[in-house]
């Protein structure tokens, strides 16, 4: 699941995170433009920056990762049966290195950092009725809400197992619904709670 | 001050033209008040509307003589309110967030209740939590979470619903100790005659009225003893049927 | 307030938990996923503006680096990859398809259907089949043509838009903002 901030601590957690975000959009867009050799060079540096980060950093970055696998597989599948099985590299290594620096600053970036600097550059919106601090209490919220509907939803794809044979999938996605609806409720109170959001 | 503590004049709530409350009057004043009743009374309604977090259909209820519906600025340093279920209550991904955003609510800069945050974890012996993912603590843990989230305001009345019910024994005699120590009026919420048995005063409450209402004591064998009469005509309902 | 608030934030969420839980991906460089559903649902259940700031949410947190989209994707890069003309065209098509719901005063569900395959689908597609031609150097037929195996898949997705949308109005009337 979403791995917000890994709880070991590294060096690039006290980068700035609209520096690790600029980075962030140069190598994208850098990595659609390099092949071959550079290609190669820039996994490298991918896994290199995730390796200073310490074994146990490196683990759940590969972790985050996991995902990609069956897409790599696909492509290669594709690439062998278009006959060119060599056409599958640029894309999976662009596809592998974008995702891994995304994750990387993901795992080095407190959200409350990312929020501080969307906020700042919704300011300009604020001039359409935008909240820029609604902006990021929203961000928190989607990000608190996340797990908690994918708990909900294994609560009740498990309760749902204990009375059936039959596989849950998208049975029990209405009865999900409904009660994250329910949650969103009683989280707006809470949220009145402590101040509301204006 | 004009009037203090939480005052109830004539309260009723309903949903959908359903009657949850009914002709409560209640001047709370006592610094540690319980509030008892079965599964379904009105307990948690009772405590959104003292809360302000609805408003009553009919009556007015007034914190230290204001409405808690309209002034939501000044209930910060008011009340705070330990939900039932502390997932209801989470807003934030991370721990020291979720400590944070009260008190920059309460006008703090977003880096002073950064570091009250971190400085409360510290003083309770967690300060390893501070970049926990909040859904990653158990239950229990949530809990005292949020239990923390709420002190960090200081507000005057802590509402704390069913504070015990999530708990393993331990947690539960850590979790008295800690709120016997504080100098808050606390009103506790519970189905638990145990858990509100050293309160100053009891608030019995049935069908969304107030039953009983006194010392502790005779409340709560009042109480214990129509739910053992309940529990014994359910079974004997069972029996026949 | 609050409570438009949690629900924006919830259905931002939703289309990220459809995103993750059945996992079927096929592959051309564009997500097949259920994710589409939960933007459907965006509009017909919140109606137009809070369904498209919902969306927005959404879309600002996966260009922000978390990864959200199906698959367990995020980032800048895929704003610069085929699908990125999708990506763009999410919100328009909550848009579009709260629009129908909250302006055509029909049975909820018929709503929902139509606002689902005007937005989910039509509006969507073009968006994306532009950004795919722009992104694979096709034409716009050719990319059309790509797009055209996920229409069938879409077209299911907008019946159970409306199914969800019509059970959420009976269930939770209060929490079907799109005709509060
Ligand atoms: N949103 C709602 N819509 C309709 N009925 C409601 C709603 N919220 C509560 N009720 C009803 O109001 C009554 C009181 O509910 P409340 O949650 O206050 O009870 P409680 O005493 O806290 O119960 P418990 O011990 O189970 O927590 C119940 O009968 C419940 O069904
Ligand atoms: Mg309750």
């Amino acid at each position: 699941m979403l791995t917000l901030t890994s709880p070991v601590r590294t060096w690039a957690h006290g980068v700035r995170a609209w520096v690790k975000l600029g980075a962030l959009c140069l190598w994208t867009v850098a990595l659609l433009r390099i092949d071959g050799v550079w290609l190669a060079g820039a996994v490298v540096l991918v896994l290199a920056l995730a390796a200073s980060g310490g074994r146990v950093f490196l683990a759940q970055w590969l972790a985050m990762l996991r995902p990609l696998w069956p897409f790599a597989v696909l492509i290669t599948l594709w690439q062998l049966w278009l006959g060119a099985p060599l056409g599958a590299w640029p894309i999976i290594a662009r596809l592998g290195a974008a995702v891994g620096l995304a994750n990387a600053v993901t795992m080095t970036t407190e959200l409350a950092e990312i929020i501080t600097l969307l906020t700042r550059l919704a300011r300009p919106l604020a001039r359409l009725g935008l909240n820029p601090k609604v902006l990021g209490l929203s961000v928190a919220l989607v990000l608190r809400f996340v797990p908690v509907m994918l708990l909900r939803y294994d609560q009740i794809a498990l309760a749902f197992r204990a009375r059936s044979p039959r596989r849950p999938g998208w049975r029990i996605l209405m009865p999900v619904l409904l009660a994250a609806l329910d949650d969103a409720d009683r989280v707006a109170e809470a949220l009145r709670a402590r101040g509301g959001a204006g | 001050m004009a009037g203090s503590g939480i005052e109830l004049r004539g309260v009723g709530y309903s949903v959908a033209g359903k009657a949850i409350l009914t002709g409560i009057d209640l001047h709370l004043t006592e610094s540690r008040i319980g509030i008892v009743g079965r599964n379904g009374s009105g307990k948690t309604s009772l405590l959104r509307v003292m809360a302000g977090l609805v408003a009553p259909s009919v009556g007015t209820v007034t914190v230290a003589g204001k409405d808690p519906a309209r002034d939501r600025r000044a209930m910060l340093a008011q009340v705070g309110i330990l939900f039932q279920n502390p997932d209801h209550q989470i807003l934030f991904p991370t721990v020291g967030e979720e400590l944070a955003f009260g008190l920059t609510q309460m006008g703090q800069s977003a880096k002073a209740a950064r570091m009250a945050a971190r400085a409360l974890l510290a003083n309770e012996g967690r300060a390893h939590w501070e970049s926990a993912a909040t859904h990653t603590l158990s239950q229990g843990q949530r809990q005292y979470l949020c239990l923390l989230a709420i002190l960090a305001m200081q507000p005057a009345t802590l509402l704390l619903d069913e504070p015990f019910a999530a708990l393993d024994l331990p947690s539960q005699a850590r979790l008295r100790r800690k709120l016997a120590g504080l100098g808050q009026q606390i009103i506790t919420i519970s189905h638990d005659p145990e858990a509100v048995a050293d309160c100053d005063r009891v608030i019995w409450l049935e069908g969304g009225r107030v039953a009983m209402d006194g010392p502790a004591g005779p409340v709560l064998a009042a109480f214990t003893g129509e739910m053992a009469r309940i529990g014994g005509l359910d079974a004997d309902a069972d029996l026949a049927s | 307030m609050e409570r438009n608030l949690t629900h924006i934030a919830l259905f931002a969420a939703l289309i990220a938990v459809l995103g993750l839980i059945p996992k079927i991906d096929l592959i051309s460089g564009v997500p097949i996923t259920a994710q589409s559903l939960g933007i459907m649902l965006c509009g017909t259940v919140l109606g137009a503006k809070r369904g498209f700031l919902a969306v927005v949410l959404f879309v600002v947190l996966v260009a922000a680096g978390l990864p959200l989209l199906s698959g367990g994707r995020g980032g800048i890069g895929l704003f610069v990859g085929p699908s990125a003309g999708y990506l763009i065209g999410f919100p328009f098509a909550a848009f579009v398809a709260g629009l129908v719901v909250e302006r055509w005063q029909v049975r909820v569900g018929v709503a929902a259907f139509a606002g689902a395959i005007l937005g989910g689908i039509v509006v969507l597609y073009a968006f994306g089949i532009p950004g795919m031609a722009l992104a694979l150097g096709k034409t716009l037929p050719e990319a059309a043509l790509l797009a055209t195996p996920f229409l069938v898949g879409d077209l299911i997705k907008a019946v159970l838009a409306a199914l969800v949308t019509q059970t959420i109005a009976q269930a939770r009337p209060g929490a079907l903002l799109s005709r509060a």
